[in-house]
């Protein structure tokens, strides 16, 4: 049996990858877009500028 | 993992100055898209007021340039001539061994992708220096990356002075060297700014044009499913998902990991993350850059079955899978068709070029100078090593690319296998688990990094691929060292402040 004149084995492996590729754009869609749930925006101003050498000192 | 279709580069790069016949049409077209790229990094130099310019774009990356810079990024000398030349060598099985994992990776990223920008740095290393709450995290991965970079960047010259040469007809010890030069000049000029603008128009044309190139070859074939019918007719493997026999499924799955996770650990994805405006976008370039992706590979890969029926079909076979391709636009198709199809081809191998340059420059200059200069460096120091760094590493790649020291795709894969046993476990469990021990993080990296590639220099004892054996030690180093060190240490502050 084939499929756009390749095996269905092969064709799944194509549909496979476009699934895998397209897992995100269907999740926005879907959560963001229809759904209409907005995104967290929870982005700090500013990123420490020193390290600590793994201790917490607070 | 199996190396589908290895390109001999160095016969090629003979053959291609052998068959020097400067072709003035082609070689025009050329020189007016130098020209155009340069314009735009002349004009991005204006653009470009500090450092954060320079580096992020000043993190106002909006949907529409995130995502096509993405997506240019992405597709690579590796794609446009050692994906089609794969295909042309091996058959369909590259889809199942390297497409799916990348294309897996792309939306795995998209969902943890808010980890990374909400902490609101700029390089790779920054948010392990963070994680692990040690600077020497910084030049450590810097290094890792470093490597993986000027790697990428010899592959990209390579594959575009190869493909150029054969094209235009200038010889490639030449042709390297303008390709190199422009690109460090103009990635020099507008750092992030210039590279976006121009993978905009770069990504932009390259899709659009190998859909035009995959339409004309489907019409000169009698379509789609005859140039799959006559592809297997040519060796029935063609269209096997493993190539009967040219893969194993422990090979494929090796694969899908090391492609999987360089989506993860690739500095000029990271800088580009957090180049965004908002987390939104951050989400949209992956989201809106892997459906795009996936459209473009199954296409690119379908190009290819139909390069290999036409030139089988022609009588125009070539011992050399690398030179598919170049055969197909010099001797097959119209010269307009070739026209559409070169333009695709620059686009893509370009608009990589540059993004790797950019990546050297901020890596050598954010991570590893800022970390041995004594005192704190002023923007416009670093702002200099970066465009420095760009032009020494961007000489020293078109250098090595005048005899390159292995294959496209050796190289493709041994990149691959580094970035992802050294930096995927380690980085990506510390994001979700932030009281992973610093110093057993530091060591899960350093264990991926020198088992990784050297499992592979060892020509993987024991069966074992080489990322299985890198991921394996960088999972032990990070359990291990997490036991051993727990007690140690406390949560980081950095990570404390972000928490709260």
């Amino acid at each position: 049996m084939s499929v756009l004149g390749m095996p269905t084995g092969m064709f799944l492996v194509f549909v496979a990858t476009l699934v895998a590729g397209s897992l995100g754009a269907a999740h926005f869609v879907i959560v963001h877009v229809l759904m209409g749930k907005p995104v967290d925006e929870t982005i700090r101003e500013e990123p420490p500028t020193a390290t600590d050498g793994g201790h917490d000192d607070v | 993992m199996s190396e589908p279709g290895a390109l001999g580069l160095g016969p090629v790069v003979l053959q291609a100055g052998i068959d020097s016949d400067v072709n003035p049409a082609y070689l025009a077209i050329f020189v007016v898209y130098l020209l155009l790229v340069l314009a735009i990094g002349a004009w991005a130099y204006l653009k470009t007021n500090d450092v954060e310019d320079f580096w992020v774009y000043g993190k106002r990356l909006g949907p529409w340039l995130a995502t096509w810079s993405y997506v240019a990024n992405f597709v690579s000398a590796v794609s446009v001539i050692g994906y089609i030349g794969s295909v042309y060598g091996g058959g369909y099985s590259i889809v199942t061994g390297i497409v799916f994992g990348l294309m897996l990776g792309v939306s795995g990223l998209y969902f943890v992708v808010h980890k990374v920008r909400e902490l609101n740095h700029v390089t790779f290393p920054d948010i392990i220096a963070e994680l692990t709450g040690y600077e020497i995290a910084r030049p450590i991965t810097g290094t890792v990356l470093l490597a993986n970079a000027w790697v990428y960047l010899i592959m990209q010259l390579v594959g575009a002075g190869l493909l150029v040469t054969v094209i235009t007809g200038v010889p490639y010890e030449y042709m390297i060297w303008v390709i190199g030069g422009v690109f460090i000049l103009y990635t020099v000029l507008g750092g992030l700014v210039s590279v976006a603008w121009t993978d905009l128009v770069q990504g932009t044309l390259m899709v659009a044009t190998v859909a035009v190139a995959l339409g004309y070859m489907a019409l000169d074939l009698g379509g789609i499913a005859s140039i799959n019918q006559q592809f297997a007719a040519i060796e029935p493997a063609n269209v096997a998902p493993l190539g009967e026999g040219a893969y194993t499924v422990l090979g494929v799955v090796a694969s899908i990991v090391a492609f999987f996770g360089t989506i993860f650990t690739s500095q000029a994805t990271i800088v580009r993350i957090n180049a965004t405006d908002s987390i939104r976008t951050a989400k949209i370039h992956l989201a809106a850059g892997g459906a795009i992706l996936s459209v473009f590979y199954v296409m690119l890969v379908t190009l290819g079955a139909g390069t290999t029926v036409a030139l089988n079909g022609a009588g125009l076979a070539v011992e050399n899978v690398d030179r598919a391709f170049p055969v197909l636009i010099t001797e097959y198709v119209p010269t307009t068709i070739g026209t559409v199809i070169i333009v695709a081809i620059l686009s893509g191998i370009l608009s990589t070029t540059d993004t790797r340059l950019h990546a050297c420059g901020v890596t050598t200059a954010r991570d590893i100078y800022d970390y041995f200069a004594d005192g704190e460096p002023s923007d416009e120091r670093l702002m200099n090593v970066s465009r420095i760094s760009t032009v020494v590493f961007g000489l020293a790649a078109t250098a090595a690319a005048v005899d390159p020291p292995g294959t496209i795709i050796g190289l493709y894969n041994w990149r691959a296998i580094l970035l992802t046993s050294a930096l995927l476990i380690p980085v990506y469990v510390t994001l979700y688990r932030r009281d992973t021990a610093g110093k057993a993080v530091l060591l899960s990296i350093v264990l991926g990094a020198v088992f990784g590639p050297g499992w592979e220099a060892l020509g993987t004892p024991l069966g074992v691929p080489a990322a299985f054996m890198g991921v394996g030690m960088a999972v032990v180093g990070l359990a291990v060292g997490h036991a051993a060190w727990r007690g140690d240490e406390g949560t980081p502050t950095a990570a404390t402040a972000s928490d709260d």
